[in-house]
């Protein structure tokens, strides 16, 4: 029954011509898409590249090496890649198990329980204003505030700036994964003498798992990916991966390259994983 | 033990419906007690420094109430608000033609090319700004694949590359990343509607084009309006791109003249007018996007 695709012939008639168009876009839209990121590629194994040579002259793992702090590295501007990794790595873990304690919760809350209308607008809003507003006049102005209680530079800082990053999208998450159970079941199951609590870990949190897994996925790559909060809360003190690839960015593209691909690394495997969980509209949160 | 029980016979009796009213029971709190932390968390972290920054850009270097902040910021940053906003409507512009296009022919077309393109487009969805900012820098740069490839089809003259560290870099890498967003979204939309309004359009004669004008855009509005809000704000908020790509030279996005601002020179009184232009920017968006998802109902 699925007759998807069954008007071809409005968008042409097909000939030989009209083939010979689509395939021409299809190879432009395929070098737009794909070139950055095999330019990327290419860079971060040519150690020799002399303008205008279409490949390096000589390629190899080198700097790979050095920024996995295999070899040592005496080149300008060498970065490595290890540690700031795993403080990425650290922080993320951190911030997802912080994040979902509040956000399942407070999803849980605003799906299933019964909250004065007025109270609940007014929450509503509260987490879609970081999404419509941009966020860096306030990460700016969290600096100042942190200042003052000695949290600007530390861990534990960049930490509630990932909160806050995290926080919206998984409230958002957790709230929509509630709301397609129907009350039904765990009704039944209370009706048969569960308390609210078991009916709850029984019933409607092995059902809900699916999405609370991809918004944890979700949190742990915006935090992975946190840039301009962790720019201003951070520097120069806590350099997570995305701060080592901006000041890579500026004096060597091989390791910039490097540190690139590692960074997209998880980003890919985990959405192609995760994203049929996921609403359209929340991707768009992806790395801001 | 059997205050739980009659808790619990209290629930089951709302359950079928007698509607037991019992004051002053934990049940009563629960919701406030379960969004408290976030809400806190959001008041605090969030809603706080937002109305700091808008307090602080009234606030003149001599701790007065003034507006010498804007004075400031207007005279020095006039051109950077125009850039800004003039490079996010055109990426939005173009992300918006192109996806439509996209999502169209992903709607009427199958065959194994409509199949590849309707995966591969999503790669860019999943990447962080700081990342393409990187993958463009190499990709555009005066010695870059970008130029080396039309200097090989004799577009260009190899001596003399484009530069594209400016708002043609800019709009490019911006279309990059939120032109999948977008088909993705739109795509979502174009597949409910029944191919029965197509068939009949069709049956009556209509071409392509009255199809997409007449058919697929109005029936999916609502859908493409959330796609083009989400976009233009996000893109006037971001800060890694343009200050990776553009840097220190003008002219640049305002996201940019804020960190300059804050880390050259500690003048947060014009970094926050800056953030305030930026509010302005995406309001009668912003308001758009609260108001349709609140009427949207929660979470559908």
């Amino acid at each position: 029954m699925n007759k998807k695709g069954v008007f071809e012939d409005i968008i042409m008639k097909k000939s030989i011509f009209k083939k010979t168009i689509e395939i021409v876009i299809f190879v432009v839209f395929l070098f737009f898409l794909f070139t950055p990121l095999f330019s990327t590629i290419i860079w971060s194994v040519a150690l020799v590249w002399y303008w205008p040579h279409t490949l390096p002259q000589k390629v190899g793992f080198d700097y790979w090496l050095q920024a996995l702090g295999i070899t040592k590295s005496l080149t300008l501007g060498a970065v490595n890649v290890v540690p700031a990794f795993l403080l990425s790595l650290g922080i993320a873990m951190i911030v997802v198990i912080i994040t979902m304690a509040i956000a399942i919760p407070a999803g849980y809350a605003l799906a299933k329980l019964k909250i004065p209308a007025l109270l609940k607008g007014m929450i509503l809003i509260l987490f879609l204003l970081p999404r419509a507003f941009p966020q860096q006049p306030v990460f700016v102005n969290l600096m100042l505030m942190f200042n003052k209680i000695g949290l600007t530079g530390t861990v534990s800082g960049v930490i509630l700036v990932h909160l806050v990053v995290g926080l919206v999208f998984a409230v958002w998450i957790t709230a929509s994964t509630f709301s397609s159970i129907p009350p039904e079941l765990e009704e039944a199951a209370r009706s048969v003498g569960a308390s609210r609590l078991k009916a709850f870990l029984k019933v409607t949190l092995p059902l809900s798992a699916p999405g609370l897994v991809a918004s944890a996925v979700f949190v742990f790559l915006t935090s992975m990916d946190e840039f301009t909060g962790t720019f201003f809360v951070g520097l120069p003190f806590v350099t997570t991966l995305p701060m080592t690839l901006y000041s890579a960015s500026g004096s060597n593209i091989q390791f910039a390259s490097v540190t690139a691909i590692l960074l997209l690394i998880p980003s890919i495997i985990f959405m192609i994983v995760i994203q049929k969980f996921l609403k359209a509209e929340h991707l768009g949160g992806m790395g801001g | 033990m059997g205050n739980n029980l009659k808790n619990e016979l209290a629930v089951g009796k709302r359950g079928i419906g007698v509607g037991v009213e019992r004051p002053h029971s934990y049940t009563d709190f629960l919701p406030y007690i379960l969004v408290f932390p976030a809400v806190m968390v959001i008041l605090l972290l969030y809603l706080h420094p937002l109305l700091t920054s808008f307090w602080k850009s009234f606030i003149s270097k001599e701790e007065v109430l003034s507006l010498a902040n804007y004075e400031k910021t207007l005279r020095l940053y006039r051109y950077d608000i125009l850039f800004t906003l003039g490079v996010t409507v055109l990426s939005t512009f173009i992300a918006t033609v192109l996806s439509i296009l996209v999502a169209v022919y992903l709607r009427l077309s199958k065959g194994w090319l409509a199949n590849s393109v309707g995966i591969l487009y999503r790669l860019p969805i999943f990447l962080p700004f700081v990342v393409i900012a990187q993958m463009m820098r190499s990709f555009l740069a005066p010695h870059g694949i970008l130029n080396l490839f039309l200097a090989k089809l004799n577009v260009i003259d190899i001596e003399n590359p484009l530069q594209l560290f400016n708002w043609v870099g800019l709009t490019f890498g911006f279309v990059w990343k939120e032109a999948p967003f977008m088909i993705l979204i739109i795509c979502g939309g174009f597949q409910m509607i029944d191919d029965s309004y197509i068939e009949a359009a069709k049956s009556v004669g209509a071409k392509l084009p009255q199809i997409i004008t007449k058919i697929l855009i109005p029936m999916n509005k609502p859908t493409i309006l959330i796609a083009v809000t989400l976009v233009f704000c996000s893109l006037v908020g971001c800060f890694s791109f343009p200050y990776m790509l553009i840097g220190g030279k003008s002219p640049v996005t305002i996201t940019v003249d804020i960190a300059h601002r804050v880390n050259y020179f500690g003048d947060y009184g014009v970094a926050n007018a800056l953030g305030v232009f930026s509010y302005i920017m995406v309001s009668l968006l912003a308001i758009y996007y609260v108001r349709s998802m609140m009427k949207k109902g929660l979470y559908e």
